[in-house]
């Protein structure tokens, strides 16, 4: 990651919280005077440094993580917008990132039943509930969709 | 990276197959804002690999499992 890359990159990040949902290539590309097909190398290069992940195609974001441009099982209250989060620990970044009070709604993946915590100065109303990641720290990008 | 109700419901969720880590949801969201803080920051820079791992290892994540190389 130059530091073109690095700038490209958080263009990106801001659009996406201006726009609530994943700007397209074209939208980047008019925002920083620069063509799509620049702005589609960059994004390859930050795919590849872990800065955000595309799609298989590689024209489009998947995860701006926190933020997914796709829909999960993870949503989000926060900021005035909902959005989709890529998994439990991004739904809590999602608020970190925002710098906002918000509320998480998914569902029990064991039994189904809803789950809704509320985040008010950087704490969950929930003590009870637990986080479980099944993948180690050091292979959580051999597939990040999967982790 | 899943959100439970409690353990019992992680363990009869893994069905026998082994456990990863579970984590009480209020040191998640202190390692959320730990990690995520700068993510929207209009002058963010990356991690280091360094900086990710003293995250982890501050809020008491160390073991093998939680070594991020």
């Amino acid at each position: 990651m130059d530091e073109r890359d690095i700038r490209l990159r958080n263009l990106t990040y801001g659009l996406f919280v201006r726009l609530g949902r994943a700007p397209t290539a074209a939208e980047v590309a008019g925002e920083l005077g620069r063509s799509r097909v620049e702005v589609l190398e960059a994004w390859r290069r930050l795919h590849d440094a872990h800065a955000l992940v595309l799609e298989l195609g590689g024209d489009s974001i998947r995860m701006a993580n926190p933020f997914s441009a796709v829909p999960t099982a993870y949503r989000v209250d926060a900021d005035g917008r909902w959005w989709y989060a890529n998994c439990a620990w991004d739904a809590f970044g999602i608020c970190a990132a925002l710098g906002a009070d918000g509320r998480i709604e998914c569902s029990c993946p064991d039994c189904g039943a809803p789950v809704a915590v509320q985040v008010r100065d950087e704490r969950p109303d929930e003590d009870g509930l637990v986080f479980h990641t099944l993948v180690p720290a050091r292979r959580w990008w051999d597939d990040i969709v999967f982790t | 990276m899943n959100l439970f109700r409690s353990g019992e419901h992680v363990d009869r969720w893994l069905g026998g197959r082994p456990s990863g880590a579970t984590v009480p949801v209020g040191k998640l969201c202190e390692l959320a804002f730990a990690w995520w803080s700068d993510r929207v920051e209009p002058e963010w820079r990356p991690h280091t690999r360094e900086q990710n791992q003293a995250i982890l290892d501050r809020l008491g994540l160390t073991g093998d499992f939680w070594r991020l190389a």
